[in-house]
């Protein structure tokens, strides 16, 4: 089926099969359509339907809040009955050359692991090599449940077979409830991507501030990966936040410490613990890190003090450390926008 | 429209800003800065999110979503905002505050910033005109005398030989359309413009627009520089990262 969005600035066009999301196919076409979330969330990809029939393959998604007319449809959500054209408020640009395009496959699920009584890990055994940038997410369809999630990367590299995700337990979310149930080894999954602009290049040539809460850390461990093995670090700064309520509530802590240790001149992990002081115990237990106590924004700005110049901001993690985090990189530090990468997942 | 009631000037905290509705419904961001009152669009023209809950230091004005910044004072688009803000000027009359809505003209961002009589000279250049839903204001192949600033409706743009490439192009209010008008050897159309609601423009001739800058080199000098990062908008993609 033939799909046309009429753009600002130009018209597109591009096929689409049945059962697929209108935006899949059209990021998939290597067009850049508008979208953060690209899972039904944050509504950025409202289109008006202009002429033929969409289905709406997720009537639940949170996303639709932000549809005002009769005619607006979420393109990350409906899927074509017939040749459609569509209208997007937005300027509309073939991507890069250079991005990873993104495409549809299929995935084992395998090394699923608790990293905390109510955070996991888990891979997934691609049926085709995917490249990617850090930073990047991946929408993921688990069997039975309506909807793509996103999920951040957590390692870095080019056509990779294997992706490494972190998972909140979220109670009442129907993708995060089947992770956790148990019994997923094994278990086949669509993925679609990558998805996302919180993107890390090496050739940034500037320090880099990473604020992370909870399980937002995974999109930073693969930029980080990617700096290590480029040995960013050797010329930039890195500093990176982690909050978490409490110690017990961290996870990754010998992968950072193993980072912090390599690069000891450059490289500063901090934990930031929300709920409680923090220990001598895990000061003993990681002696590379920095711990402090409060807010993960709020320790950010306090060790970054004087200390802004020349800086890249990478933010991810729940909507209110995301808000605290942008706010203060505007207001207190005074970056640039365009030096605050985020991606919107509310 | 005449001059209306916004609010009691004590509403907007100091370097602060609130959301007003006044007669008519119409809703606006007013803000302070010092001793000056700004009332703009309450809603960023980005996407709907209104924008007294973005960020406000007392100078420049962000929205909370996608960091879309502005200036307050006059609300032209910085840093990754790729639309300026319709300005309503206040009026402070004892303790309460007015507003007076503008000509689509003065919202242009084409001419924003040039000299008064030069605005002044293209403003009586401009014909207001309304036409219905489904009018068509030009044609391919037509002359391309007159260019035209959106005051309010829709206008769509088919381009090419088999009119088949709609650019959909969806313009606010204050933006430029039928800038051939505007340049040298253009002389004919290559689209064709249908009003697809019913719609306000300004009509303007370009030969005559052109004469006007001529005779303000300063203004003229912006006028064609904002034009061709419009142009060059259509054309180019985006910075890489």
């Amino acid at each position: 089926m033939q799909i046309q969005i009429n753009a600002r600035n130009r018209a597109y066009q591009f096929e689409t099969q049945s059962g697929r999301r209108l935006l899949y196919s059209g990021l998939a076409a290597g067009i850049h359509l508008p979208y953060e979330c690209g899972t039904g969330t944050c509504g950025t990809c409202k289109a008006k339907l202009i002429s033929g029939e969409v289905d709406d393959a997720w009537p639940q998604a949170a996303g639709r809040k932000y549809l005002k007319h009769s005619a607006d449809v979420l393109m990350c959500q409906c899927v074509a009955k017939s040749g459609c054209t569509l209208e997007v408020g937005n300027f509309v640009y073939a991507m890069d050359p250079g991005a990873c395009i993104p495409v549809f496959g299929r995935g084992t699920i395998v090394n699923a692991r608790l990293l905390t009584p109510d955070v996991m890990s888990f891979c997934l055994d691609l049926d085709v090599p995917c490249d990617f940038d850090a930073g990047q997410f991946m929408a993921v369809e688990v069997p039975g449940i309506a909807g793509f999630r996103g999920y951040s990367m957590v390692n870095f590299e080019r056509a990779a077979r294997r992706l490494e995700f972190v998972v909140k337990k979220k109670p009442g979310g129907g993708a995060s409830e089947w992770l956790f149930a148990g019994d997923i080894e094994g278990r086949a999954v669509e993925w679609f991507g990558p998805l996302g602009a919180a993107t890390f290049y090496p050739n940034l040539g500037k320090n880099i501030l990473c604020i992370a809460g909870g399980s937002g850390i995974a999109g930073i461990m693969s930029i980080l990966s990617r700096a290590r093995q480029e040995r960013y670090f050797e010329q930039y700064n890195g500093n990176v936040f982690f909050g978490v309520r409490t110690y017990a509530d961290a996870f990754f802590l010998d992968e950072l410490a193993g980072l912090a240790a390599q690069f000891p001149s450059r490289l500063t992990i901090t934990l930031a613990l929300s709920d409680e002081a923090v220990s001598d115990a895990a000061r003993s237990n990681y002696p590379a890190i920095v711990f402090d106590s409060g807010l993960v924004h709020e320790v950010a700005a306090r060790h970054m003090a004087g200390k802004f110049q020349n800086v890249r901001a990478y933010v991810a993690g729940p909507p209110p450390c995301v808000d605290g985090a942008i706010r203060m990189l505007l207001l207190q530090a005074k970056l640039s926008a365009d030096n605050i990468r985020y991606d919107k997942f509310s | 429209m005449s001059k209306r009631f916004v609010c009691p000037r004590s509403q907007v905290p100091p370097n602060g800003m609130t959301e007003c509705e006044v007669e008519g419904g119409l809703k606006l961001l007013v803000a302070n800065s010092g001793d000056d009152y700004f009332a703009y669009q309450a809603m960023c023209p980005h996407q709907e999110v209104a924008l007294c809950e973005g960020l406000y230091d007392g100078s420049v004005l962000t929205c909370h979503q996608h960091l879309w910044q502005w200036d307050i004072r006059t609300g032209a688009a910085m840093g990754l905002a790729e639309a300026p803000l319709e300005s309503f000027p206040v009026q402070l009359q004892g303790d309460s505050l007015y507003v007076v809505a503008q000509s689509a003209l003065n919202t242009a961002e084409l001419f924003t910033g040039i000299g008064e009589q030069t605005l002044a000279a293209i403003m009586a250049l401009a014909r207001k005109e309304q036409y219905a839903a489904g009018t068509s204001l030009y044609d391919i192949g037509d002359p391309a005398d007159d260019f035209f600033i959106l005051d309010s409706g829709r206008v769509e743009f088919l381009i090419g030989r088999e009119r088949a490439s709609p650019a959909g192009f969806m313009l606010r209010k204050g933006e430029l359309f039928g800038w051939a008008a505007l340049l040298e050897s253009q002389p004919h159309r290559i689209a064709r413009a249908t009003c697809l609601e019913e719609s306000e423009v300004l009509r303007i001739n370009g030969k005559q627009a052109l004469q006007a800058l001529a005779a303000d080199p300063a203004s003229g000098f912006l006028v064609m520089r904002r034009l061709s990062s419009l142009i060059a908008r259509y054309l180019a993609s985006p910075g890489a990262n």
